[in-house]
């Protein structure tokens, strides 16, 4: 088990977080949708697991590479 | 001595030969469930059609000879697929498949006959780099560069390399000229080894971070597949070849059409959304084009936001370049730039046929571009682009903006340009505009806002392009299958035989 940060490739803002603490999620599957460049833009958890802490909040300004989610894989 | 002795001599000589490094460091490398180098070449070719070149070969240096069976690059010929390759496999028994003398002159002979003679070659790597002690002080110097062609990429026929094993030396320099370059995890391709690296930089060096298959298929884009075995490697290697011809003065492979293929492009509205905000991953429309069960994605992990992938249509093969909205908004940064000039090289320099689909809102914009030169990559691609010659199709699906629309083959950067009626062109979002041009935010003055919105979103669509003639026709999603086929059939280069004029042929591949 590892615990993985899940982070936003665009700079942005959050538009919708889509899992919960607990929440089992798979490889590739959205965790956060970023709003940006006018679009709605998915964050993707890069391996399944259970999501261990949500880092941000809805409307939250976002950079490249800064965590979203917390994942225990 | 009679003949009969000559020939034992002969057989006695094979023997010893084909027994490579030794029954034990064979028997080491199965138990890890390694194939060895003469089991991979078995993989690769079809049967009983391999030619050794070189068996018999070993090192010039006369203490070392008896334990340098083939001097440890086993070379040859033989078919795949029925079509003729050569290849170079890399014996890890034999001195660690290190460089040498006389194993370069087979490297630079399966090179020579390839090249002039219209095969693929193919090297299967796993090597340690430059052989001791025959490398060392001006006399090892003295035996180096010999020939000045060693690396020279023409690109008269295709190159693959698989990257099986610690990869120092000539697996790692033929794999960064290699048109294809397939890695099995658990491999390692770097100039030095971690643990030569972590002696000259006097830290500890992990051998995985230094070289391994995420860093070459997510961040140097040097390896465009990774796979577990040896055998999913050579699998890939003869996929790959199946979409290329044999050489650059031959159109590309004809295969069977499967069935099912009109009845998959009907899918597309499913896949694609009207509303431009919503991504969708690209890959799914690039399926339903695509002959059933043909689609070969290259660099996958690798600058996302643009797939490239070959594919066949009607048969034929085509490379296909689409934005992926699903990653970064389709927003091109410095990664999807490398990509797309290596796909253009590829396809250009193999006679085949070019398809863009559009539907980005421009390139990546921010300091980690312009720190990695954006610029240049914008505009090499854009050079590398005027000078394709094979035919280029341009589907612009939905966003196009910016000067990235030129580099997706905009205006006469494209043979045909063809748009669906969701396609939406101008320099960037409108609603970013509205704020950009006239200094009007939605919040401040709705009215006026909403007025102007409006204004600049009319003048974005497919109608005004299609109307001053810059896209030749505007048509059903769901008919860009069948556009394509006539599209490209149209285009075929008939009075070259379908043979480009490879001006992209010695650009490199990796950057």
């Amino acid at each position: 088990m590892a615990d993985t940060k899940v982070v936003s490739e665009v700079t942005g803002s959050v538009w919708k977080v889509l899992v919960a603490v607990g929440d089992s999620v798979e490889a590739d599957s959205p965790v956060v949708l970023i709003e940006s460049m006018k679009m709605e833009i998915p964050v993707l958890a890069p391996d399944s697991g259970v999501v261990t802490e949500i880092l941000v909040a809805t409307g939250d300004p976002i950079s490249e590479g800064q965590a979203v989610i917390a994942l225990k894989t | 001595m009679t003949i009969e002795a000559k020939l034992n001599e002969l057989a006695t000589r094979k023997a010893k030969a084909l027994g490579m490094g030794g029954a034990e460091k064979l028997a080491n490398r199965r138990a890890e469930g390694n194939l060895n180098a003469r089991e991979r070449i078995d993989a690769l070719l079809d049967a009983g059609s391999y030619v050794e070149s070189g068996l018999y070969a070993t090192s010039h240096i006369q203490e070392v000879r008896e334990k340098t069976p083939a001097d440890g690059k086993i070379a040859g010929y033989g078919k795949i697929d029925g079509r003729s390759a050569a290849v170079v496999s890399n014996d890890m028994t034999v001195m660690g498949a290190s460089s040498s003398v006389v194993n370069g002159k087979k490297i630079r002979h399966m090179r020579e006959v390839a090249s002039k003679n219209g095969m693929p070659l193919i090297f299967l790597g796993e090597s340690t780099g430059a052989r001791m002690p025959d490398r060392m002080g001006a006399q090892g110097r003295a035996i180096l560069g010999q020939d000045p062609a060693e690396y020279q990429r023409l690109r008269q026929s295709p190159w693959v390399s698989a990257l099986l094993g610690s990869c120092y030396g000539s697996s790692t320099w033929y794999a960064c000229m290699s048109d294809f370059v397939v890695m099995r995890k658990g491999a390692q391709m770097a100039v030095a080894s971690s643990r030569v690296t972590s002696m000259a930089i006097n830290q500890p060096v992990d051998a995985e971070e230094l070289g391994g298959w995420k860093l070459h298929c997510e961040t140097t884009g040097l390896a465009d597949l990774a796979v577990d075995s040896d055998e999913q490697a050579i699998a890939a290697i003869k996929r790959f070849l199946s979409y290329l011809p044999s050489h650059h003065n031959e159109p590309s492979p004809e295969h069977d059409v499967s069935a099912g293929a009109d009845e998959n492009s009907k899918k597309i509205l499913d896949i694609v959304p009207a509303d431009g905000s919503k991504v969708y991953d690209v890959r799914k429309v690039v399926a339903t084009i695509a002959d059933p069960g043909s689609v070969f994605e290259t660099k996958a992990r690798f600058g996302k936001s643009l797939s490239t992938s070959l594919i066949r249509l009607q048969g034929r093969t085509v490379g296909i370049l689409a934005n992926n909205p699903m990653f970064k908004g389709g927003a091109i940064d410095v990664d999807a730039c490398n990509k797309a000039i290596s796909f253009l090289v590829l396809c250009d320099s193999f006679n085949i046929p070019i398809v863009f689909l559009v539907d980005q809102p421009g390139f990546l914009i921010g300091l980690e571009g312009e720190r990695r030169a954006a610029p240049s990559k914008i505009i090499n691609w854009m050079n590398a682009l005027s000078l394709v010659t094979v035919p280029k199709i341009s589907v612009i699906m939905r966003k196009s903006y910016g000067q990235a629309y030129l580099n997706m083959g905009g205006g006469r950067n494209s043979d045909e340009v063809i748009c669906w009626p969701t396609a939406d062109l101008g320099f960037m979002a409108p609603e970013v505009s509205v704020n950009v041009l006239y200094g009007v935010k939605k919040e401040e003055d709705p009215a006026r806002y909403a007025e102007l919105l409006q204004q600049v979103t009319r003048d974005t669509s497919a109608w005004n392009l299609a109307a001053l003639y810059e896209t030749h026709d505007v048509i059903d999603p769901r008919d860009t299958r069948s556009c394509l086929v006539s599209m490209l059939d149209v285009h075929r280069k008939r009075m070259g035989s379908e043979v480009g004029r490879h001006l992209l042929s010695n650009w490199p591949t990796s950057y």
